[in-house]
């Protein structure tokens, strides 16, 4: 008999909690947590709790398959990798930009490298991206033009001795639920807790403050904060003139924003606004906690920025328990960005036009690299939609649940001429692929995966791959192999990552054998650097040092309510559940706890509607229609509903509205306008 | 200490005493409960307050050690048990979930510090075979505290604990004595379901009622909180009122009946048991 307790690392959210899977026999039997890590210290969520489940499930695929005649037949890895190969051939042939390839937030840095190196490399496209396009890509972009960098600041456990913690846009103790202990534990030794949410969340009734803005006027909000400051003389003088640059700017914009003014816009009444900046700007350590609460907006990153502005502002960056932090979501969703999963990067940030980093991975990777930034995750639906894009390579995503406008999406896969998915399972955009091959899960492989404070951290294999499975970087491999690529022979994780730390400045001092012994946080410029738990500290990470304010104006959601669709439609994830519930939902526990959708309804919107708990209704906007069970609660403010994103068969992004904004292409996941009806009499 | 542990767990296995030894591992740093079958590994055999070796795998719920005694009948394991271990074991035994007979317990004591730091009132098992036995802790300051509040501040105390649960399940998951296969915290009928928190206070005292004359104190529950909910202090005086009420303490004698096992019929109420132990 054998049994042993693999350590590794939580595959939900970005919290990067660690945790043992009990093997007996061979078999996954279980979760324990693990006491010595730093953030989950021997504690855990449900979701984390039950994270062998779906590694078991029955559902999982074992066998390559490829689609004849609309259903799929079991078929060899040597004829499914074939066939693949040979239509990216062609099409490469033809012209490289018409393949996009999608990489995965949930996938291993190791993984991610490959695949953004299989794109560009073997591929010849940048059409490389992932879904931290639809989640955080406000923050890369955001906090890299006021900061440098575009990560976490501080890190988890710091939260614990902020005295003050804004939290906005973030239902931490349900998507971040070890996050929020910190914010409890700071909360519980006497900080003061703002959180500014339109809905009531479960940190709401700890706070001293709630806010409830108007879905969609956090610029507004920020500058109210920013406007009591200044007038009160609050802000940091000599922080300001140290180490940032554009005060004047930010000053000028945001004299329109009087607490009067502000309670227009936001409907936040002015004095609880004026005692909160107070709050803020009077705190020794003043933590600002964010999320996609205001990522997910066509003015994503202006509301990042502006969080930025407000941390300078009052000189709470670059010291511990500070900062701006934005949570990310999923558990590699930054190894992802770092690794250069995104379509106008390399790893590390270096950009594609850049000459000189592109000369240096052309030598290191023995290829030319195409110099023109690629396309988005909306874009590439967009444009096959057109029939400009017409193969998609997709490696753990779902897109057919995840992203905005799902008919629209739908309307793209389906006029692509070939799709391949590589997964765990059959998900909603396997099904609508020409060849899917199955992956290994978390448990299943060794690697590392990068939490959101931008710990590095071990994945390690507990158990064998069910059926004739494989490990996603060795999938990429093969893939590469078949395609005549030379540049794919890894013996192991290991070597990956000793070419990534070749090549990624950030990750220089990165090595298996380092990681074995625990996580270490980026920058780690060599191998004696012990990693960076906060960033920021002397200088700013832009090119002349500085942080740099933007003087940012107020601009409304792209959609808002009107006659005929009077409701603020929202959308985000609840505790029990996770993004599109590939995971989650064949987890038993989950289930029962939530077995399906709703949408929440405050109580008297649902009362003038004639609606009761419970009820089916339908839910509607200009890109389509769902039905789904009524929730009436007073969590959200009357005139806004609220749908968790989960379930496939009431899918919230069916009715999402993918306009983007500008800079970073995320789309508006949180407002749009939207109806709601009975459908019996 | 470690060296007396690490050297009769040699002489155990070597004697053909047990086929293995069941208790902690150390690697890279880490230390995990790990079967030892060859004495050859028993170099990073250790031992640390921070993990108990007796766990209920979610989500097949079965204790460990059960599962292990069930699928090798005829194996002998020898277990590294404190006084708390040795007290969950008797407890699983009392209730058919694991067999002593198979089971050959080196009962080792905490340190005085080991033992502040748990609270605990008995840290060391009734069959002390390394170490030295030190007093338990009788005084508890969070106990003091509360039993000095009003009734009213008690309930407003419980009100602000309980209110922070984001219903993990680690106090159930982490305790040695859960390991019901229909447990009644997650039934509907008891507490809604996928709610923040959970309903106040019905999902907790499902619990705490159910396992207060089988707690046996090791405070597993508390140190798998998220949220810092200080169970610990509750099971403590549950612990005290089924003392005071039936004469009765857990772990401490695999004969007596349960209180809650006890029924007016002359034979004892059945646990579950699983298949074949």
């Amino acid at each position: 008999m054998e049994y042993k307790n693999v350590l590794t690392t939580c595959p939900y959210c970005g919290a990067g909690c660690n945790f043992y899977l009990q093997v007996l026999d061979g078999e996954l039997v279980g979760v324990l947590p693990c006491k010595s890590h730093t953030v989950s210290q021997g504690k855990l969520c449900i979701k984390g709790w039950n994270a062998s489940e779906f590694v078991v499930s029955k559902e999982r695929l074992t066998k390559p398959l490829i689609k004849h005649n609309g259903s799929f037949i079991e078929a060899s890895w040597d004829e499914a990798l074939d066939t693949i190969a040979k239509k990216l051939k062609e099409y490469k042939e033809i012209e490289s930009d018409s393949i996009a390839v999608l990489s995965s937030a949930k996938c291993t840095n190791e993984e991610n490298y490959l695949m953004m190196k299989f794109a560009r490399a073997v591929l010849g496209t940048n059409n490389v991206d992932h879904c931290a396009r639809l989640c955080h890509a406000s923050t890369v972009v955001g906090l890299v033009r006021s900061f440098g960098s575009g990560a976490m600041t501080n890190s988890i456990r710091e939260f614990e001795d902020a005295d003050c913690i804004l939290v906005i846009g973030s239902n931490t103790a349900e998507q971040h639920p070890l996050i929020a202990r910190y914010i409890l534990r700071a909360k519980e030794k006497g900080a003061n807790l703002i959180v500014i949410d339109p809905r009531a969340i479960t940190l709401t009734q700890f706070a001293d403050f709630h806010l409830r803005q108007r879905p969609g006027t956090d610029v507004a909000v920020f500058n109210g904060f920013i406007n009591v400051i200044l007038a009160e003389g609050l802000e940091d003088k000599e922080f300001i003139k140290e180490r940032t640059e554009g005060i004047e700017e930010l000053r000028k914009t945001v004299e329109n924003y009087t607490p009067a003014r502000v309670e227009e816009i936001t409907h936040i009444p002015k004095d609880k606004l004026v005692a909160a900046a107070r709050t803020y700007a009077k705190a020794e350590h003043a933590s600002i906690v964010y999320s996609m609460g205001i990522t997910q907006h066509t003015t994503g990153v202006d509301n990042v920025s502006s969080s930025a502005n407000l941390a300078m502002l009052t000189g709470n960056v670059g010291k511990p328990s500070t900062g701006v932090n934005p949570l990310r979501g999923q558990n590699n969703v930054q190894g992802a960005c770092d690794l250069g999963a995104l379509p106008n990067v390399y790893s590390g940030y270096q950009s594609v036009t850049d000459e000189k980093a592109r000369a240096k991975f052309e030598n290191a990777w023995k290829a030319k690299l195409p110099e023109k930034p690629g396309l988005t995750v909306v874009e590439m639906m967009n444009e096959a939609a057109k029939g400009n894009i017409k193969a998609i390579y997709i490696m753990g995503e779902n897109p057919m649940i995840s992203d905005p406008d799902i008919n629209h999406v739908r309307e793209g896969l389906e006029k692509l001429e070939f799709l391949a998915v590589q997964d765990i399972f059959l998900t909603e955009t396997a099904q609508l692929a020409d060849v899917v091959l199955p992956a290994t899960s978390y448990a299943e492989k060794d690697g590392t995966f990068t939490s959101t404070e931008r710990l590095v951290q071990m994945v390690r294999k507990a158990i064998e791959p069910p059926g004739e499975s494989r490990a996603d970087w060795q999938i990429i491999c093969d893939l590469a192999k078949a395609m005549g690529s030379k540049e794919f022979e890894y013996g192991a994780p290991a070597d990956i990552m000793d070419e990534i730390a070749s090549l990624t400045p950030s990750y220089s001092g990165m090595s298996f054998n380092r990681l074995q012994k625990g996580g270490l946080a980026w920058p780690c410029p060599s191998k004696e650097h012990p990693g960076t738990p906060y960033l920021h500290k002397e200088k700013f990470a832009r090119a002349n040092g500085k942080g740099k304010f933007w003087g940012i104006e107020f601009k409304e959601p792209a959609e808002l309510p009107d006659e005929e669709y009077p409701f603020t439609l929202s959308t985000g994830r609840i505790m029990f559940h996770f993004h599109t519930g590939t995971m989650t939902r064949k987890t038993d526990l989950l289930n029962k706890e939530v077995p399906t959708g709703y949408v929440e309804i405050a109580p008297k919107d649902a009362e003038r509607l004639g609606i009761v708990a419970g009820e089916l209704v339908s839910v509607q906007t200009r890109r389509g229609r769902i039905e789904t069970k009524a929730l009436i609660t007073a969590r959200v403010p009357e005139g806004m509903i609220f749908i968790p994103f989960h379930f496939a068969e009431c899918a919230a992004n069916v009715l999402t509205n993918p306009a983007l904004d500008p800079v970073a292409k995320i789309p508006e996941y949180k407002v749009c306008a939207a109806k709601i009806e009975k459908i019996s009499g | 200490m470690i060296e007396d542990v690490r050297d009769l767990a040699r002489k155990w296995l070597e004697g053909k005493e047990v086929d293995a030894i069941f208790g902690l591992k150390e690697h890279d740093g880490y230390i995990a409960p790990y079967l030892f079958t060859a004495a050859s590994e028993l170099d990073n055999l250790t031992i640390s307050t921070e993990y108990r070796l007796c766990y209920t795998c979610r989500p097949i719920k079965e204790n460990i050690l059960a599962l292990m005694q069930r699928r090798e009948p005829n194996t002998k394991i020898g277990i590294v048990a404190r006084g708390c271990e040795e007290r969950a074991l008797i407890e699983l035994a009392k209730r058919g979930q694991v067999d002593l007979d198979r089971l050959k317990i080196m009962g080792i004591a905490c340190t005085q510090e080991e033992a502040k730091e748990c609270k605990c009132e008995r840290p060391y098992p009734s069959n002390l075979v390394i170490g030295e036995r030190v007093k338990g802790v009788s005084e508890d300051e969070d106990i003091n505290a509360l039993l000095n509040k009003s009734l009213p501040e008690r309930l407003e105390f419980w009100r602000h604990e309980l209110n922070k649960c984001i219903k993990c399940y680690g106090c159930r998951n982490a305790c040695p004595m859960c390991f019901c296969k229909d447990c009644k915290m997650e039934q509907e009928v008891f507490s809604e379901t996928g709610w923040l928190p959970p309903e106040i206070p019905m999902f907790h005292f499902i619990r705490w009622y159910h396992i207060s004359e089988r707690c046996i104190g090791c405070g597993q529950c508390e140190k798998a909180c998220p949220v810092d909910i200080p169970l610990l202090t509750i099971f403590k005086l549950l612990r005290r009122d089924v003392k005071d009420l039936f004469d009765y303490e857990a772990g401490m004698d695999v004969e007596q009946e349960a209180p809650l096992l006890t029924t007016l019929d002359e034979m004892p109420m059945k646990e579950e048991v699983p298949s074949g132990v």
